[in-house]
């Protein structure tokens, strides 16, 4: 494999640009848990601190910061809920930004991979684990507290209405959404341009101010994420 | 007065309209006992807390948040119930846990963070058991399958050497391994056709062994044979090959299942040992219920039901005798070994059984530690008079062993 030549951070609080020496770009996070990886991806040692490769390919997130989301809404400490952890690759990355003070609320109801997430949350304190079904929210609220950020990518037809359930019990007024909307999960019969925009009418019709949509191609075909902040109902 | 409830894993909280906390009830800081009650929780069962603080503050109504909840406290409270999803006192209680897990004295924030890191990983192990339902008869079916297969992979390949000595005896002796024998059978088929070295090698055999069997195989004083003969030959090791690749993959099965079922288990012996204990004990709950003694000996039910009988020394070890530390250790220290380490199986197949707590660190170091200190502490042999009464001892119990079976034998015949 090719030598790093330099990272740097981008202009998003903690998510990183590493430079090979064959010239190819990657986005990369501070690892929180030293010596190992989650999802095969590559560790790098640069100026004493290690760093984690970030595969647009395998995470929505990478795949919309690559292809131009303006602004990220994870800070240092943030509170997150996320919707849909899988196994817990965003997860883990979404846990290196907001560092060991921020937390990951992580909710899968899938046990099959649950299996692997909760290897992940081994290491990472800052993750919660939750295995339940995002839309009974209130079925976990003995385990959250009101967040920062919403991260919704569960892939249900939906889940604009889960998303916005979720965030009328738990979101901060004037927190955000990130929202990846996959449109064959949606409606297989109609066109995806039309699709996100019905979505997108949803969320703002429930309280939510739409910043940005990115299409996620080629590192998703057919997907975008939607950034939205939260005024509240 | 009216309160709105809010319940949590630090407790119960109650909010007057206005949004002002009134009184609480902390939970119970044992892990084990918080997960039960939310697990109840999670199906609607008020926590204790809540009933204790609805008592404590005299509510005469009470708002929930979940509308199952609602006849449930009713009628275990006494009071008039309502629910309201994200009510006063909901909303604000979540936008400062922190400061209410400060202010009332349940934990510093990292402790707080702490608690729910953990709760969360024992509360998802636990509902991973349930939805899980007994996938420990997964794992204990694939180990079986694997010793299954590795008797037929005997079977095999005895048969296989016996026919291709036929045509190159020389190669029995020269290649021990199933699996490399069975290679070059399937690789080359005519003996003639094994000439080159790097092919061999490819295979795993070493480049000296290599040589050799070049060598010898152009000086075989076996039979010649044809094709059909050859071929029939290829396929029974192609067979063998295949029920190999079987075999680790089967083995890769359990391993990831063991993982999941009996994590703790699996720290301390490794994956398949882990899976024959839990077949010998035909399960993970039985296996949790065995004391350490029993434990120490699954495997051995022979030898130890005959040192029962006649009262010759019992076994020391039964299946556990895989354990690296004990096979590889001198004869004395193999009983103390396992002795430890059958102590901390059965604590780790308790955790394992009945909660999801993963304690595989301390359990291993603990073991380790105790496995250090017999190997310093019984550095040699136990002195030459001790040993031999323990021989003759053991010489009077074959005796006595060889009359029992014979008594049996007779008693099975009435
Ligand atoms: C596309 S995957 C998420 C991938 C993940 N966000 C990542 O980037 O690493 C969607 C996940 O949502 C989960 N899911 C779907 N519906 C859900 C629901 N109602 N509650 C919780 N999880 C759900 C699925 O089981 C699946 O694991």
């Amino acid at each position: 494999m090719s030598e790093v030549v330099s990272i740097y951070e981008t202009n998003m609080l903690n998510i990183f640009r590493c430079e090979f020496e064959d010239g190819t770009v990657r986005l990369c996070t501070k690892n929180l848990s030293p010596g190992h990886n989650v999802y095969g991806e590559r560790l790098i040692r640069y100026n004493k601190i290690e760093y984690r490769e970030w595969n647009a390919f395998r995470s929505k997130l990478a795949g919309a910061i690559m292809k131009g989301l303006k602004e990220s809404p994870l800070s240092v400490g943030s509170r997150v809920l996320y919707l849909g952890a899988a196994s817990g690759t965003t997860v883990s990355h979404v846990s290196d930004i907001v560092e060991a003070s921020g937390k990951v609320y992580a909710v899968e109801f899938s046990p099959r991979v649950v299996r692997e997430l909760i290897m992940v949350a081994q290491r990472r304190p800052n993750v919660i684990t939750i295995l339940a079904d995002a839309r009974f929210p209130q079925r976990f609220r003995t385990l959250v507290e009101a967040v920062d950020v919403l991260y919704v990518d569960i892939a249900q037809p939906d889940q604009a209405e889960i998303a916005s359930y979720n965030a009328s019990l738990y979101l901060k007024k004037e927190g955000h959404l990130l929202l990846a909307i996959k449109a064959r999960s949606i409606d297989v019969t109609k066109e995806p341009e039309e699709i996100y925009k019905r979505e997108v009418e949803k969320l703002s019709s429930n309280g939510f101010d739409v910043r940005q949509v990115v299409n996620l191609d080629p590192y998703d075909k057919d997907h975008v994420m939607v950034l939205a902040k939260y005024e509240g109902k | 007065m009216k309160i709105y409830l809010v319940e949590h894993a630090i407790g119960a909280f109650a909010f007057n309209d206005r949004g002002e906390l009134v009184d609480y009830v902390h939970n119970n800081k044992e892990i084990g006992k918080v997960v039960d009650y939310l697990l109840e929780n999670e199906e609607g069962e008020p926590l204790p807390s809540s009933l204790e603080l609805v008592k404590k503050v005299g509510a005469e109504e009470v708002v929930v948040e979940d509308e199952r909840e609602v006849q449930k406290l009713q009628a275990k409270a006494g009071v008039k119930v309502t629910y309201a999803t994200s009510h006063v006192g909901a909303r604000k209680f979540r936008e400062s846990l922190e400061s209410f897990a400060l202010s009332t004295h349940f934990a510093s924030t990292d402790e707080l963070y702490n608690y729910l890191h953990q709760l969360s990983l024992e509360l998802t192990r636990r509902k991973l058991r349930k939805a899980a339902q007994r996938r420990d008869l997964l794992a204990i079916q694939a180990v079986r399958a694997m010793d299954d297969i590795d008797k037929t992979i005997n079977l095999f390949s005895e048969r296989l050497r016996e026919w291709y000595s036929v045509h190159f005896p020389e190669l029995d002796k020269m290649l021990e391994d199933h699996r490399q024998y069975a290679s070059v059978v399937s690789r080359f088929g005519y003996r003639d056709a094994i000439g080159n070295k790097d092919e061999l090698v490819e295979l795993g055999i070493q480049e000296a062994k290599a040589s050799r069997i070049i060598d010898v195989a152009r000086k075989s004083i076996g039979a010649e044979l044809s094709e059909a003969d050859i071929r029939a030959l290829t396929s029974l090791s192609d067979s063998i090959l295949r029920l190999f690749q079987i075999r680790d993959e089967l083995n890769e099965y359990v391993d990831s299942v063991m993982r999941e079922v009996a994590p703790n288990i699996t720290a301390l012996v490794d994956s398949s040992l882990g899976a024959r204990l839990l077949s010998l004990a035909n399960g993970l709950d039985e296996l949790a219920k065995m004391p350490a003694s029993t434990i120490q000996v699954l495997g051995a039910e022979k030898a130890l039901f005959r040192a029962l009988r006649s009262g010759a020394r019992p076994p020391k070890h039964g299946i556990i005798y895989q354990y690296p530390a004990i096979h590889s250790s001198p004869r004395w220290q193999r009983g103390k070994i396992a002795r430890a380490l059958a102590s901390k199986l059965a604590i780790a197949a308790k955790i394992d059984a009945f909660t999801g707590r993963l304690s595989s660190d301390q359990l291993v170091d603990q073991l380790m530690k105790r496995i250090e200190e017999i190997k310093t502490k019984y550095p040699s042999a136990p002195p030459r008079q001790e040993s031999q009464k323990q021989e003759s001892q053991r010489q009077k119990g074959k005796r006595e062993r060889g009359r029992g079976d014979r008594r049996r034998r007779g008693g099975r015949r009435r």
